[in-house]
């Protein structure tokens, strides 16, 4: 990295500090730390809902996939504009309406004390280790590249985000994210008009697309069905919807970013604007890795993008039979390049015998270069049986390190803090949320309202206290995690146990009036085990396990209600 | 539904519908994209 680079991201992270200090300098009561005082705009919403969702790993990881499986990635948020109008419709005006702080408020009024708790209960365990992983993931990465110390870079990155997000609460979180989002629109903008424009051969953008579609990179969708396929059409569409229901619709990190709209209408178009510029917003990340591919094919890349796994393999015992492989690499990376020129030059000359002849070497040269792979992924397993032998998530950056110029580095950079603080500030407001509304002041303080001025800033102080405690939790998590190993996948794959199930119960809760909070509570009790078995004991996506969850919940509780279970409590608003 | 408008569209059917359509139209674009490139 340049002193330039480091000028830009040290200014970036700075002003964001600094902004969101700024914004968030006055709150007098919960209302105002929590909720923004409900005075935001919808493009504010919209951008704040988009930088909760997107962390750092979508955009190191996003490109990566594009890179390595091509678009069919972009089928997951299919479904997620359905759900937008769903919420839309149904949830922003009762969760306004009753005026609440936290999704989880909502279920007492409609069932009881234990159905909200649990909901309550299960969030702050998901999004509490999901806020380490947050802040983990890209500082592992950003390690591995740059070679900085990882503790140290999750230190920072935690420590930038509690103090403005303490300081300040929602409305710091909300403005913050509104220039997240700028930074990271422009940071990869940039990256993405940069590539295409130094595609090396004076290869051309139409020619970067034909080669990448020949190449079965562009694969945006795929209409088979298949349960154990994790990306298409039909798993995008109704595994997504149901995500995005529950993500969007009960997980108080995105709850809490709509209800801070001055007005019904604000919190639903925010919603909407989101609905509709998520999927080409992750269809231009994806398309990136692709292009990132066809600068590969015609430049030398490296074997394996993580350059810490490589140099331990280098210097094992396995050492010189990797090289050999790394040779063999390089070989049959030149032998692609000049089928890809060659292919270019036939396509070009309108022939297309000669280009169809050229697509079929191309093909089995890029076969021969992705043998070769293989095998030194292989070897890196063999060498060290605990190495990560997936590169997906450094080929992007390590792209960006090698071939992007001074400045757009540290630009890129920058949108990559900004994309880790974004999520891991809402996370961090929602677990304070959470805590102090459905937790402290329910069984601790038992006040509904801020009943005075003393109460208003002690339940702040509260509050600032648990974002301190939940932002010391997650670093304390995140300097743990690399210990965890396999346990990651496992803590990663959390949210998609859940989900289903908490969305089961809203569900239950906005539209089957006549169901109580035993008869849910039950439901969702058997259908978490059911979910569980899922994941255990059968290969099923795990898009399908919110599916599963959510209709087990809607089932089972309604059978129960039947059944004479559960005391029939009226809902206290309508859809 | 609310009384109140939405900032844009006219009523919220026609945004819910503008959302639709456009999920609709990126859907077959990504479709055509797929095929014509493949």
């Amino acid at each position: 990295m340049t002193l330039l680079d480091w000028g830009v991201l040290v200014a970036s992270l700075v002003g964001i500090v600094l902004y969101g200090l700024w914004r968030g300098r006055e709150n007098r009561d919960l209302g105002g730390y929590l909720l923004a005082d409900r005075t935001m705009r919808w493009p504010t919403i919209a951008l704040s809902i988009m930088a909760t969702q997107a962390s750092a790993i979508t955009f190191l990881s996003t490109p990566g996939q594009g890179f390595a499986d091509g678009m069919r990635f972009v089928q997951f948020y299919f479904g997620l504009p359905i759900a937008m109008i769903v919420l839309a419709a149904t949830a922003v005006p009762i969760y306004h309406r009753l005026k609440v702080f936290t999704a989880y408020e909502y279920l007492e009024k409609r069932f009881d004390v234990k159905t909200r708790t649990l909901a309550a209960t299960l969030f702050l365990v998901q999004r509490g280790l999901a806020a380490g992983l947050t802040i983990y993931a890209p500082s592992l990465i950003l390690s591995v590249l740059l070679g900085w110390n990882l503790a140290v870079t999750n230190l920072v990155t935690g420590a930038l985000v509690i103090v403005y997000t303490a300081s300040g609460g929602s409305k710091a979180v909300n403005h913050t994210q509104f220039l997240q989002m700028m930074i990271i629109f422009l940071g990869f903008g940039v990256a993405l008009v940069y590539i295409l424009g130094s595609l090396p051969g004076g290869i051309s953008l139409g020619d970067a697309i034909v080669v990448a579609g020949k190449m079965g990179k562009l694969n945006a969708v795929d209409y088979s069905f298949d349960l154990r396929n994790r990306y298409n059409f039909w798993s995008g569409l109704i595994g997504g919807f149901f995500v995005a229901l529950s993500y969007f619709g009960t997980d108080q990190s995105q709850v809490g970013r709509y209800l801070t709209g001055r007005s019904i209408a604000e919190s639903r178009t925010g919603l909407l604007a989101n609905g509709i510029v998520k999927i080409p917003m992750q269809f231009a990340i994806l398309f990136l890795g692709a292009m990132v591919f066809v600068f590969y094919l015609f430049s030398a890349p490296p074997v394996f993008f993580n350059p810490v796994e490589v140099e331990r393999v280098r210097a094992g015992s396995h050492g010189a039979e990797f090289r050999g492989i790394e040779e063999r690499y390089a070989a049959a990376s030149e032998a692609r390049r000049t089928r890809a020129v060659a292919f270019v030059e036939a396509r070009r000359a309108g022939d297309p015998a000669a280009a169809a002849a050229a697509e079929e070497a191309l093909r089995e040269a890029d076969a021969g270069a992705g043998a070769a792979r293989r095998e030194a992924i292989e070897v890196i397993e063999k060498s060290d049986p605990a190495a990560q032998t997936s590169d997906t998530n450094y080929v992007f950056l390590s792209f960006v390190l090698r071939h992007l110029p001074a400045g757009i580095v540290g630009l890129v950079l920058a949108a990559i803090f900004a994309a880790s603080m974004s999520s891991t500030s809402a996370e961090l407001n929602s677990l304070s949320s959470t805590t102090s509304v459905d937790f402290y002041k329910r069984f601790v303080e038992r006040t509904p309202d801020d009943a005075d001025r003393a109460t208003a800033r002690r339940d702040v102080l509260v509050s600032k206290g648990a974002t301190v405690v939940w932002g010391a939790f997650a670093i304390a998590f995140a300097e743990y995690a690399s210990r965890l190993g396999s346990l990651i996948e496992a803590v990663n794959i959390l949210g998609s146990l859940v989900y289903g199930t908490i969305l089961g119960i809203f569900v239950v809760g906005f539209y089957l009036k006549r169901v109580g909070g035993t008869a849910v509570f039950a439901a969702a009790i058997v259908s978490e085990a059911a979910v569980i078995a899922c994941f255990l004991f059968t290969d099923i996506s795990f898009l399908w396990y919110n599916v599963v969850g959510c209709l087990g919940v809607i089932l089972l509780a309604s059978l129960l209600a039947a059944g004479g279970l559960g005391a029939k409590k009226p809902a206290p608003a309508t859809a | 539904m609310t009384g109140e408008k939405p900032p844009f569209g006219g009523s919220w059917p026609r945004l819910y519908a503008l959302v639709l359509l456009n999920l609709a139209a990126l859907i077959a674009l990504f479709t055509w994209f797929t095929k014509t490139f493949e």
